[in-house]
Parts: C-alpha cells; structure tokens; sequence
C-alpha cells in the first residue's frame, strides 16, 4: 500500500486522529498567530491612512480576510460533508462538523466588522444590499447546520442530516461572490484579486496577505482542536480514551 | 488616528473571535477528558463490586 493511502486510512483511526490533531493543532496556531500578529501591527502602524477613508480603511485587513474565510471554510465544510455522506467516512463527518462553529464565527466577525466600517463610510450601520444579506444568509445557514447537528441524539444521524444540508447550501456561495457584479450594489466590487489586477497599492497589501496566510493557518489549527473535541466525545467509554483521559 | 473608536471596535472584535477560537476546543476537551476519567472509574468500581 501506498504510504500516502495507509497514513490516510490510519487518520480515520479515532486514537490515531487524536494524537495527530493534538500534536499539529498547536503548530497551527503558533504560525498562525506570528503571522496575524505581524500582519496587525503593520496595518495598523506602518500602512499609511487611505486617502479617502482615512484610517477607517485598517478595517479591512481584518474584515476581508474574514469575509474570504466564511466562505473557503463553508467550501470545505460542504465538501468534507459530500464525502461523510458518499463514503461514511466517520473522521469527515467530524471534520464537516467542525467547520460548522468556525465559519459561523468568522461569518459573523465579516458581518459586524463591515458594520462597523460601514457606519463611517456609507452613514449606516446595515443596508438591506445583495452581498451583505446574502452573507446573513450564509451565517443562518451555519447556524442551520450547528442546530440540525445538534437536535439530533445520534451522533452519525445528525452529521448526516446536518451534512446534507450543507451540502445544499452550497449554492450560495457563488450568488455572495457575484452579487457585486450581478446587483447594483452598495458594497464595493472586489479590490483585489489573486488572478486579475488590485486596486489597492502594493504598499497595502502585505499586511492583508500576511492576514490571509494566518487566518488560514489558525483556521486549520482551530479546525484539528475542534475535531479533536467532537471525537473524544463520539469515544467516552472506548478502552483507549480511558487509557490516555 | 481618525476613525479611532471605530477601527479599536472592529479589531477588538476580530481579537475576541481569534481568542474564543482558541479557548473553545480547549475547554471542550478537557470537559471529554474528565468525562472520560470519571466514567473509567464508576466502571472501575462497578467492576471491582462484582468481583467482590
């Protein structure tokens, strides 16, 4: 067997996935708090102000990174959910599971952050605008997955339940993505671009890159801690948990 | 710094996220490790009443 295949079948060993997430979780969050915290202070004192926004543009390095993360992690979570409900793989039922609480989380932070930037900027704290209400939609629906997971007393019931309808909303994702092109919107269309050409100056834009690469990190960290809960409390009983609690 | 108060809200509120990100797991697994410790010992004594 490929050792590639035999690690990837020894991670859906429970004991096995909680040594592997409680050695690497820690390592996750380390580099992801360097890079966030180096990614702060350049944003906010070494990025020179907007010079529209003032200094209301520094929102930014923490509401964008956010934004792309509410969606990524519901990416992911939908995708981990498709392959618990193809293959009933137990370890991407809890994964799937995982994501549920970090994206709404991150969906959230996206939503008051643009609040918060929003007051100063547009003069409002919400507007009923295409890209925000569908980003409510998108923390409604995380707060769906995290109900159904957990009105359900059977753990592999509800992951299957609460998977399927992550799976559904999925659909989403891209009417958020495009609802700046698609509407006539008030928020602003992307400003920057991994494929196509930035309108931010390159001056502002490591701090945000530095941002993205720690939210990504921390998210994988807090994905493996979150998972590593989950599984403990699928095993209390099981012989190895009592050997190791 | 102009739009201080609002630029402070909007980073404490992403450091509040970051640091219950990093707190919930932790407090949940302890919580499935003490469950587990204490269900190892009813087991353990249940065990130890049969045998006597």
């Amino acid at each position: 067997m490929h050792p590639l295949v035999r690690w990837f079948h020894q991670l859906g060993s429970p004991p096995y996935f909680d040594r592997f997430a409680a050695r690497w979780a820690p390592w996750c969050h380390g580099i992801g708090a360097v890079a966030m915290a180096i990614a702060l202070w350049l944003a906010l004192f070494r990025v020179p102000a907007d010079y529209q926004q003032g200094d209301a543009f520094r929102i930014l390095y923490v509401h964008v990174p956010m934004a792309w993360m509410s969606m990524a992690v519901y990416l992911g979570m939908a995708i981990y959910a498709a392959i618990a409900l193809v293959w009933r793989i137990k370890l991407a039922e809890i994964l799937a599971m995982a994501c549920a609480p970090i994206g709404a989380l991150y969906t959230a932070v996206t939503l008051a952050t643009g609040s918060i930037w929003g007051k100063p900027m547009w003069g409002t704290w919400w507007d009923w605008d295409p890209r925000l209400t569908t980003e409510l939609l998108l923390l409604f629906l995380y707060l769906g997955v995290i109900g159904l997971y957990a009105a359900i007393e059977d753990r592999r019931q509800a992951a299957r339940a609460a998977g399927f309808l992550a799976v559904v909303g999925v659909v989403l994702l891209p009417i958020i993505k495009f609802s700046v092109t698609w509407w006539n919107s008030l928020h602003q269309g992307s400003t920057i671009s991994l494929t196509g050409p930035s309108h931010m100056d390159a001056s502002m834009q490591l701090p945000l890159w530095l941002m993205v690469i720690g939210i990504h990190a921390w998210f994988v960290g807090a994905l493996l801690a979150r998972a590593r809960a989950d599984n403990l409390r699928r095993e209390i009983g099981k012989a190895w948990i009592a050997e190791t609690a | 710094m102009n739009y201080q108060g609002y630029v402070i809200a909007a980073y404490a509120i992403f450091m509040l996220a970051i640091l219950w990100d990093w707190l919930a797991p932790k407090l949940q697994i302890a919580r499935a490790r003490r469950e587990a410790k204490l269900r190892a010992r009813r087991d353990a004594t249940r065990k130890g009443e049969v045998h006597s």
